[in-house]
């Protein structure tokens, strides 16, 4: 075989390319999912992107055209990941879901909304459907003003005692949301903010903050971060024996992986909130559960139910569009109403903000857990959404 | 260690290759994005190649430096109506003052101490931008950063073909600048002050004040290409000033070897292209990356281009015998 | 009540300080002996963090985590010195540490590959499960057995160095590898020696923050950098500058917490700094 040296080494380049993302084809979509495998955020990349993967090849199909999906690793790198969209948009791909961080997702919806696509992620940033909303871009899970409403109000209600409150925040964007609603609430029923702790992005050590909460001797500590630090501050409060006289709160819990991960000692007696519980009796959650359990033979983790519905949410729309042009898939979503993870889901025009569930949780014993994965009762579900006035979206 | 060889003439004939590739990139690469990620990290890599090559300082904390440049130009083109360039430049320069005060603390130590301090400084700066979260988007960062023109109305930047122009002739410049300061009088003392401070001191030099000065020019290459990065994607994501970037300008530099900038440009190129293409394959492709470093360290210790040079070398030398009529060492 | 607080704020920070000691013990050790500095040293913290995560599963005892944690730490100190390390003194210290760095590098992703990149709960042991009234205010027990536990090996770590054969010849090789060679002693002994008990605090420390903190696979590069940070406080090769420079690095991010806790990261390099101002040698360091 004779190949010319130029050839070669345009042929080598063009292997080096982000994945072969196939010219589109009459009977196939392209759609493109961007997760952190990974960097820094592979550990929560690799769920999500499972999820995803599950649901697409449950569904097989959108608007009667086979589903071809294709990951973007971006490395736990915002930079990487517009780049790969860029590229992936570039070779026609107008369909993009996922998302590792709130940096990536909200870099990732300007740019997809900048080159005609549409983006359906589950970033926590309230910005994403709040100041930085876009006609393009949908999310799924509750942010941090569901998180406090649908966890502290209910809670609230049952322990009329407990007025004195201290809470530890992560001294970040999203833990600062957290606790200005947090506040809010508590200055609505009149009860007394003891204090606050911050701590930074990538604390480990909080005996200190905990100490101090200890001293302001609180009815309640409010702990708002999320993911390793928040089964860290749990974990060390837990071990100061501050579950004695102080009752824990967790509005942003990430549910079953984060209960594993604190074992049932930790967990008995917390109170919890989260977006997803895989015990939730729905037609949607039954079809979710049943391909988890397939594929891995766990029940599954809120990380899972994310990829998975974000999936969902882009095969429903087309579905009711029949189309897969962006506009009409737009339009179909907008008002969509659907069977997902946490019962019956909608989508709301005003700022693409899915309206669903979002679930106060409460740690049992180990003695009552009916199996394995059965850490928590859930005490109530609400649909705790801020107006998208409130919120900020003016959708451009 | 492979170190800048003692004296190159400039511009030389590397200088001509690097325009050549960098015009060379866009069309050979399967996207102009990535060849434009390619340059920026191409400059990053250079600050550790320059002050490893030339100064023979490792430092693991350019990283921070590549952040406050990437910061930087954010928060000029966000709250002011400067062209790309000033805010690139502007950039850069606060990018090269924050080096001095930074080698103002670390070069009162030598050797190891250094690399422990730059380490625990490009720390200390991720902290700093999360505890300044007002200013700098905290985890989010800073999006939506508009792309003006470069100066005034003249060379709009809408296309990414736009983008990668802007950015290679950047690059091209960063480039010959460092092969100037290394040709010249400066590089000179540099250069002696890495084979042996001691001597250079008592020949009545102030090192201290050489090497804040060699690290203010490492910290301003590294501050140029955030600002390229920020120019590049339209936003500074946080990860642009955590230690791992430090950690990945580091590698870049040891992969394409420290005897030359051109090594910048290959161990940028061979970790961008690589890290793309491995990531597809295998999510572990960081544990390849490192092996690949202990195998350039142990058996190539000049590096990919160190390495291509010898061997270019070599096939002269023995060409020019064969050639020869007579013994060469005859 | 204030006073109460201060003295909690104390307590946690030495019990943080000493595992910071044991962490960065070996560091400035190994570098004061044989001018090697070790970028992988954080590895050895993870690998007895994940050894006492996978013996308290499979064993369902944290008293066995408590030895095979930093067995497993020592041996793989010994072995990457052997296999590796022992080829890279002769080398630039650049070269050791991109060496050791890469090292770091494949032992955090195969800790991915081996277990899964999120993050596990270690148990505490159930000896030690409950807390402890001191007067009038708790504390958790487990965190005063640690103090306990560091202070002891801290005694005998120094009886090792300032009263034995061994010891001596350790010190001076700190000061000189010739002179050890001339007492004929064999240096790649000590060498080897050092590594391995290096390797075992570091393991050790890992082991014993594994209950307080769960383990992860992005710990190791977390810790080597706060060992990095007591190493240059406390002074290089110096025990005393490791205790001195853990305890006050414990001790302030403790402190720090409550009274700026914004900050409290950002005080552990701005006491490194101002340690660096006023004594560019460290604490206990020569210069």
């Amino acid at each position: 075989m004779n190949i010319s040296r130029r050839t070669a080494l345009l042929g080598g380049a063009s292997l080096l390319a982000s994945p072969m993302i196939a010219r589109a084809q009459t009977n196939k979509v392209e759609v493109v999912g961007i997760y952190s495998l990974s960097g820094t955020f592979a550990n929560v990349g690799d769920l999500l992107n499972k999820g995803t993967v599950m649901a697409f090849d449950h569904y097989k199909t959108a608007a009667g055209k086979q589903i071809n999906y294709t990951l973007l690793d971006d490395q736990g790198d915002a930079g990487r990941a517009v780049r790969r969209v860029q590229e992936a948009m570039g070779q026609g791909v107008r369909h993009v879901v996922g998302c590792t961080n709130s940096a990536i997702a909200l870099a990732v919806a300007k740019e997809v909304h900048a080159r005609g696509g549409i983006y359906i992620h589950m970033a926590g940033a309230d910005e994403a459907t709040g100041s930085q909303c876009n006609k393009s871009s949908f999310r799924w899970p509750g942010a941090s003003y569901t998180a406090i409403r649908a966890t502290l109000e209910p809670f609230m209600q049952a322990n009329p005692a407990a007025k004195r409150w201290y809470t530890i925040t992560g001294q970040y964007v999203f833990g600062e949301s957290l606790l200005t609603n947090a506040k809010a609430v508590m200055q609505e029923k009149g009860l007394t903010n003891l204090g606050n702790s911050y701590h930074a992005l990538s604390e480990r050590e909080y005996s200190g903050y905990i100490t101090a909460a200890m001293a302001t001797n609180p009815d309640v500590l409010a702990v708002l971060n999320f993911g390793n630090q928040t089964v860290d501050v749990v974990r060390q409060a837990v071990s100061f024996g501050l579950k004695r006289n102080v009752k824990i709160v967790v509005p942003w819990c990430t549910g079953l992986d984060q209960y594993q991960a604190w074992g049932s000692d930790i967990v008995e007696g917390v109170y919890f909130g989260t977006n997803y519980w895989h015990g939730v009796e729905s037609p949607g959650n039954r079809v979710l559960s049943e391909v988890v359990r397939a594929k891995t033979n766990n029940a599954t983790n809120y990380l899972q139910a994310c990829g998975w519905a974000v999936a969902q949410m882009f095969v429903e729309s087309a579905n009711k569009a029949g189309s897969l042009d962006v506009p009409d898939l737009t339009r179909a979503m907008e008002g969509l109403t659907y069977e997902g993870p946490t019962g019956t889901e909608t989508v709301r025009a005003a700022d693409h903000q899915v309206i669903k569930n979002y679930y106060l949780m409460r740690g049992k014993a180990r003695s009552a857990m009916r199996d394995a994965d059965d850490f928590a009762e859930i005490l109530q579900a609400t649909k705790a959404f801020m107006s998208p006035e409130q919120a900020g979206c003016k959708m451009a | 260690m492979n170190t800048f060889s003692a004296y190159r003439p400039f511009p030389d004939a590397t200088t001509g290759a690097l325009a050549i590739v960098l015009v060379a990139l866009p069309f050979v690469l399967p996207s102009v994005t990535l060849a434009s990620e390619l340059v920026v990290f191409a400059v990053g890599a250079l600050s550790c190649t320059f002050l490893l090559g030339l100064v023979g300082l490792l430092s693991f904390g350019q990283g921070l430096f590549f952040g406050i440049g990437a910061y930087g130009a954010a928060l000029i083109l966000l709250h002011s109506n400067s062209g790309s360039l000033v805010a690139v430049l502007a950039a850069a320069a606060m990018a090269a003052i924050a080096a001095a005060i930074v080698g103002f603390l670390s070069v009162r130590r030598r050797g190891i101490y250094f690399v422990m301090l730059t380490l625990a400084f490009a720390q200390m700066g991720y902290f700093a931008m999360l505890a300044l979260k007002n200013v700098t988007g905290g985890e989010n960062g800073l999006t939506g950063v508009p792309r003006p023109p470069i100066v005034a109305d003249l060379g709009v930047l809408a296309h990414p073909q736009a983008v990668y122009a802007f950015l290679a002739a950047i690059c091209f410049l960063a480039f010959v600048l460092t092969q100037r300061v290394a040709s010249s009088p400066l590089g000179s003392v540099l250069r002696a002050i890495r084979e042996n401070d001691i001597r250079a001191d008592a020949l009545g030099y102030d090192v201290r004040l050489f090497k804040i000065a060699a690290l203010a020019f490492g910290g301003f290459l590294a501050g140029l290409a955030g600002a390229m990065h920020t120019i590049f994607l339209g936003l500074a994501p946080p990860n642009t000033i955590e230690p791992e970037m430090s950690e990945r300008l580091v590698i870049m530099a040891i992969i394409g070897g420290t005897g030359s900038p051109m090594g910048a440009l290959i161990g940028a190129g061979f970790y961008v292209l690589l890290a793309d293409f491995l990531s597809t394959l295998w999510p572990r492709w960081l544990m390849i990356i490192a092996f690949l470093m202990i195998a350039i360290v142990l058996f190539l210790p000049n590096g990919l281009w160190g390495s291509a040079e010898l061997l270019i070398g070599r096939w002269k030398s023995h060409r020019a015998r064969a050639v020869s009529p007579e013994p060469v060492d005859g | 009540m204030q006073g109460q607080v201060i003295l909690f704020q104390l307590l946690n920070g030495i019990g943080i300080g000493m595992i910071y000691f044991l962490l960065s013990v070996g560091l400035t050790m190994i570098f004061g002996l044989m001018r090697f500095v070790n970028f992988a040293h954080g590895t050895l913290y993870l690998v007895g963090a994940y050894t006492a995560y996978s013996v308290s599963l499979l064993t369902g005892s944290m008293w066995w985590a408590l030895a095979f944690g930093p067995l497993a730490a020592a041996v793989i100190a010994l072995i990457s010195e052997r296999l590796i390390l022992r080829h890279t003194y002769e080398m630039p210290h650049e070269a050791q540490i991109l060496v050791t760095f890469a090292l770091a590098l494949i032992f955090q992703e195969s800790i991915i590959l081996i277990f899964d990149p999120l993050a596990k709960n270690v148990p505490v042991p159930s000896l030690l499960s409950g807390i402890v009234f001191i007067g009038s205010f708790v504390y958790p027990a487990y965190r005063l057995a640690v103090v306990f536990a560091a202070a002891v090996i801290a005694i005998l770590l120094w009886f090792a160095l300032e009263r034995t054969r061994f010891g001596a010849a350790l010190r001076a090789g700190s000061e000189s590898t010739e002179m050890v060679s001339l007492l004929g002693i064999n240096v790649q002994k000590v060498f080897m020696v050092a590594f391995l008990v290096g390797g075992g605090l570091a393991g050790l420390a890992g082991t014993l923050s594994a209950p307080l903190r769960g383990v992860e696979p992005f710990m190791g590069s977390e810790a080597l950098g706060v060992a990095f940070v007591v190493v240059v406080v406390g002074g290089i090769g110096s025990f005393t500058g490791a205790l001195l420079g853990g305890l006050l690095i414990g001790v302030v991010q403790s402190m720090a917490s409550s009274l700026w806790p914004e900050g409290a990261r950002l005080m552990i390099y701005g006491a490194m700094a101002l340690v660096l101002l006023v004594r560019p040698a460290g604490l206990m360091g020569r210069s």
